[in-house]
């Protein structure tokens, strides 16, 4: 299998040589198109920069079509696999950036030369870990998306809270005041509202102790939930949510998407995407009246004036491993995360992959803020079956135990663990 | 050998079309189930063997993207069987279709009984009504009721708050999987009634009414009516509705799948859903198999009945 | 099928009495029938008006905390909204190609495979009665990568011929069945008398037979139209290009990483479930029949 691998790379290499050597325009692959998978995001939030990257891409490649085709979250990894196994797999296929260390384990994907890409000197840290295995590139960051708390200015200030607080504890008292005015009348409302399956905001607690979700000991993955410094963490978010949010606990930030539920007014603040603060203004589901009281601000860390690891998502694009059209595909890659593209992503609300445009957005009170955030991120445990421990919602019920107050945080910690220990080693 | 039913008078002119007949009779009814059979097996038979052949197998992603699994004979079922979480969906499996067999039953039964007592006006209104329920897509389906059970803006919270039945604001029917596969169980059970009722309200319909009166006259009540004159002639009937659901609620994942989101926690996984997640969110495709074919082998037992009524009166008379 | 008919007049207790208990207690019967049967008709219906219902909401109706019974602004846009999601009509009109298809050729491929087991006694015949009611039992879940590398290996992926091929095979066992049913129903002498008359054996069948077990055939079609309509994993996993999708598929890019548009997906289930509804309510009536006269008999 290795030396498989080793030829595929050196044959990639040797082609890539050659076609940046060549001069003229060059047909690596006899294809007169190729396939690119990209999520439904693209398609509703930037359909502009996918035709200007196919477009510049048709410019160096003429007679080369392309096809887009846009996926659904929900079921587009077994629709892959299903073309592995059918051998028609597409050239270029978007990930969630959690999804790619499993891939990149098992050869699913092409080897890559970093230096080839645009940027990639620059790249995101926590994007490009999401690419990286064994040392190897596999894949090319495309966007990020980092958490900040959005509020409401009017009810932080009628509540008598000045500025924004800047450390967990403040943020907790600050949380109290808004319950006192607001939660006591109004039993919708929550100072903060965060559902209990909202794992990456709850994991934020264990990391901003230091602790972490599992480690590598002695060529085994270790569950470190259990750890003093994860409990920790945990015990301070169950006491926080606990105080200052009503909504559901068996329910994700999606279901119902909580900025509609901060639109209808009763709610003080949520933790979410850049995206999420004009979606609350959507003139269909939210309330656009709501447009001059919105704030955002990144949620602090428990230590003053630091801020609190957010988890940094997003999505990488890859080339299988069975393509045969891998300078095509590269080509399309690189017009896509090209700098220009990269802008075009980035204005829309985005975090682009790069840090040479971390302050494309500077000037702009309703992304700056998740820019900001993003400096301070964690990631998941880059495991070959992280992805399974995803899959089988082991964090989101050890929460959803936490928060109901059906499992003490020990006993739920450690009951995820052993699930870990066996997801991950398995 | 085929024998054609219809056997024509030997005196008759036909004597030589009749040899005829004979040669094509033999092969008429191999030549009439080619289509379906072939269809089946062209789709479905080298799939089966493949997921059988899996089950024996250790396939994981790695050898997905090698096209090519390791034999490890019966690996795969003593892993399942050594589970203890597979017990656990299998017994809550059992009692899921149990639960949603037999309500469906009852209640289809209730109300195509129901149907057959109503006016026209009424009949037609619930017929069409019924009727609406069914061609409302699945997927759609759960989709409203899903929403109709929302933790914050959900119509069955802010209803049962109203009517004082109790405090339902902000109740999450998912916390408990008693409650959750309850819900659960109210939207299988509403979108399988329509089928159960109308054909039994027509089966009804063909009850020899005077049988009825006749029963009713000897002074009969109506709960004994049904026991000794109705039912008895709508066995056959009931016996396949029941099977049929058996089949179908077994292999219940729609449902579940899109009220949880794509991300059902353990403790609402059924058998297809667990089947579902080790093929393809944990990418044991050899594990998943086994567990289909467990699943095969789980209905056979179950509707034994079905199938062994169902040959026997595949007699032809 | 006909309802049978009363072999001889049978005395009857009198009901025609203008005494006023005797009808009272009858009309009090009636109206409690019909409450409970209002009862049941606006807990059943009441999931579908609420999604027609959601359709015509402007957004801010949708998601409110106090619930809308009737669109107090009733408004177009969600349906707009939802048309204009693009491949609407591309995908409307790939998924009634595939269920025309999918309609027509099982009804004929089932009607023939039923003659043969309802006329014919042959060796094989347990066999194949057993196969056909095994296939149903299969969770489809497993089947899709057996399936894409079958498909694959046809040439059949991202083809509408391969997902019609494949809804054949999941609808045929039911529609075999439901149909010898109906054949079982129609007596022989029918058929013998046509074959008197100079019929082929064939043609006997098709004359006589193909008529008389038509509900059975409506029957059957309902049944195939609707699996056809619903389906949506085979669909999605074996349909690539966006020029050849089907509507179930188009529902599901309702949901992105933004979460759900309740509206437009409202209005887009609602413009889905429509032709199912029009097709269904037309022949409504033939179904049950059809369905239990064979049963019943056996």
């Amino acid at each position: 299998m290795k030396a498989r691998v080793i030829a595929a790379v050196l044959f990639a290499a040797v082609l890539a040589a050659a076609a940046s050597t060549a001069s003229g325009s060059v047909r690596s692959a006899k294809a007169d198109s190729i396939t690119v998978w990209l999520m439904g995001d693209a398609q509703s939030g930037w359909p502009t920069v996918v035709a200007d990257a196919t477009a510049a891409f048709k410019a160096k490649h003429p007679g080369v079509d392309v096809k887009v085709q846009y996926q659904t979250w929900g079921d587009h990894l077994t629709k892959f696999d299903a073309t592995i196994a059918g051998g028609d797999t597409p050239d270029v296929i978007e990930f969630g950036n959690s999804e790619t260390t499993k891939y990149m384990a098992n050869g699913a994907l092409r080897q890559l030369t970093a230096s080839n890409f645009p940027n990639s000197k620059t790249w995101l840290a926590g994007l490009r870990s999401s690419c990286t295995y064994n040392g190897r590139t596999f894949c090319v960051p495309y966007y990020a998306g980092a958490r900040a708390i959005v509020y409401r200015k009017d009810q932080y200030k009628a509540a008598g809270i000045r500025g924004t607080p800047r450390s967990v504890a403040q943020f907790l008292s600050d949380g109290k005041k808004l319950m006192k005015k607001y939660g006591k009348k109004d039993r919708n409302y929550s100072a903060w509202y965060f559902p209990g399956k909202n794992w990456y905001a709850s994991m934020a607690f264990v990391y901003d102790y230091n602790g972490q979700i599992a480690v590598r000991k002695n060529g085994k993955w270790v569950g470190t939930l259990e750890s003093k410094n994860a409990i920790k963490g945990l015990t301070v978010a169950k006491n926080v949510v606990g105080a200052l949010s009503r909504a559901s606990k068996t329910t994700d930030e999606a279901h119902p998407q909580q900025a509609i539920v901060f639109s209808k007014g009763h709610v003080g603040a949520f933790i979410g995407n850049g995206w999420e603060w004009p979606y609350a203004l959507n003139k269909d589901l939210g309330n656009p009246a709501l447009a001059p009281v919105m704030g955002a601000y990144p949620m602090p860390s428990h230590v003053r004036g630091r801020l609190m690891p957010e988890f940094l998502g997003g999505s990488d694009l890859a080339i299988p491993a069975q393509s045969k059209n891998v300078t095509l595909a590269a080509d399309w890659i690189k017009a896509f995360t090209s700098t220009s593209a990269e802008t075009g992503i980035a204005k829309v609300g985005n975090i682009p992959n790069t840090t040479i445009l971390a302050n494309v957005n500077k000037d702009n009170p309703q992304i700056a803020p998740f820019a900001r955030a993003a400096a301070a991120s964690w990631f998941v445990p880059t495991a070959p079956n992280w992805v399974n421990v995803e899959n089988g919602d082991v964090l989101q019920n050890m929460l959803v135990q936490i928060y109901s107050g059906k499992k003490s945080v020990l006993a739920a910690a450690k009951s995820a663990d052993k699930q870990i220990n066996k997801i991950l080693n398995g | 050998m085929a024998v054609a039913e219809t056997e024509l008078p030997l005196a008759s002119r036909r004597r030589p079309r009749l040899s005829r007949h004979r040669v094509v009779g033999a092969a008429a009814p191999y030549a009439l189930l080619v289509p379906t059979a072939a269809v089946i097996v062209a789709v479905l038979g080298y799939p089966l063997y493949l997921l059988i052949r899996l089950s024996f197998q250790k396939y994981g992603l790695f050898e997905l993207v090698r096209h090519k699994g390791k034999s490890i004979g019966f690996g795969n079922y003593t892993t399942i069987f050594h589970d203890a979480q597979f017990w656990h969906v299998v017994a809550r499996t059992v009692v899921f279709t149990a639960v949603n067999v037999g309500l469906t039953m009852i209640l289809g039964t209730g109300i195509a009984l129901l149907i057959a007592r109503l006016g026209r006006f009424m009949r037609t209104l619930l017929t069409v009504g019924l009727v609406l329920v069914w061609a409302t897509p699945v997927v759609v389906a759960v989709n409203i009721w899903r929403w109709m059970v929302d933790y914050e803006f959900g119509v069955a919270n802010w209803t049962l708050t109203k009517l004082h039945v109790g405090d339902f604001q902000h109740h999450d029917w998912f916390v408990s999987n008693w409650s959750g596969l309850g819900v659960i169980t109210a939207v299988i059970v509403w979108g399988a009634i329509p089928f159960v009722t109308i054909t039994l309200y027509a089966g009804l319909a063909q009850v020899p009414q005077e049988l009825v009166e006749a029963a009713q006259i000897d002074g009969a009540r109506a709960w004994n009516v049904f026991r000794e004159v109705t039912l008895p002639l709508l066995k056959p009937l009931l016996i396949i509705l029941t099977s049929l659901s058996i089949i179908w609620d077994f292999q219940v994942f729609n449902q579940v799948w899109i009220m949880l989101g794509e991300r059902p926690s353990q403790d609402y996984y059924l058998m297809s859903i667990y089947a579902f997640v080790q093929s393809f969110r944990i990418n044991e495709y050899g594990l998943g198999s086994a567990i289909a074919v467990v699943m095969v082998a789980l209905m056979m037992v179950a509707t034994v009945v079905y199938v062994r009524q169902m040959v026997k009166t595949g007699e032809v008379r | 099928m006909s309802t049978v008919t009363p072999a001889a007049p049978v005395p009857v207790a009198p009901t025609t009495t203008r005494s006023s208990p005797f009808r009272r207690r009858r009309i009090m019967h009636r109206v409690a029938l019909n409450g409970v049967a209002l009862l049941v008709f606006v807990v059943m219906v009441f999931p579908v008006y609420w999604m027609v219902a959601t359709a015509f909401k402007p957004g801010s109706e949708i998601l409110d905390y106090t619930p809308h019974w009737i669109p107090s602004h009733p408004t177009l846009r969600n349906f707009t909204n939802a048309m204009h999601r693009p491949y609407f009509w591309t995908d409307a009109k790939n998924s009634l190609i595939i269920v025309a298809f999918v309609v027509l050729l099982s009804g004929i491929v089932a009607f023939l495979a039923a003659l043969a087991l309802s006329r014919f006694r042959f060796r094989g015949r347990s066999a194949f009665i057993v196969l056909i009611i095994g296939v149903q039992m299969v969770p489809l879940a497993a089947l899709i990568i057996p399936l894409y590398i079958t498909a694959s290996r046809a040439h059949l992926v991202n083809t509408l011929t391969g997902v019609i091929f494949m809804y054949m095979a999941f609808v045929l066992p039911f529609s075999v069945w439901t149909l010898r049913g109906f054949m079982l129903g129609v007596p022989r002498e029918l058929e013998e008398a046509a074959m008197v008359d100079g019929a082929t054996r064939f043609g006997a069948f098709i004359r006589v037979m193909f008529p008389l077990v038509a509900p059975g055939l409506v029957a059957t079609s309902i049944f195939a139209f609707i699996q056809a309509w619903n389906e949506f994993i085979i669909a999605y996993v074996f349909l690539h290009d966006s020029s050849k999708q089907t509507l179930t598929v188009w529902l599901a890019s309702f949901t992105t990483l933004h979460g759900t548009d309740w509206g437009p997906l409202m209005a887009g289930a609602t413009l889905t479930a429509l032709p199912v509804v029009v097709f269904f309510v037309l022949v409504q009536r033939k179904i049950a029949f059809g369905l239990t006269a064979g049963a019943v008999r056996g």
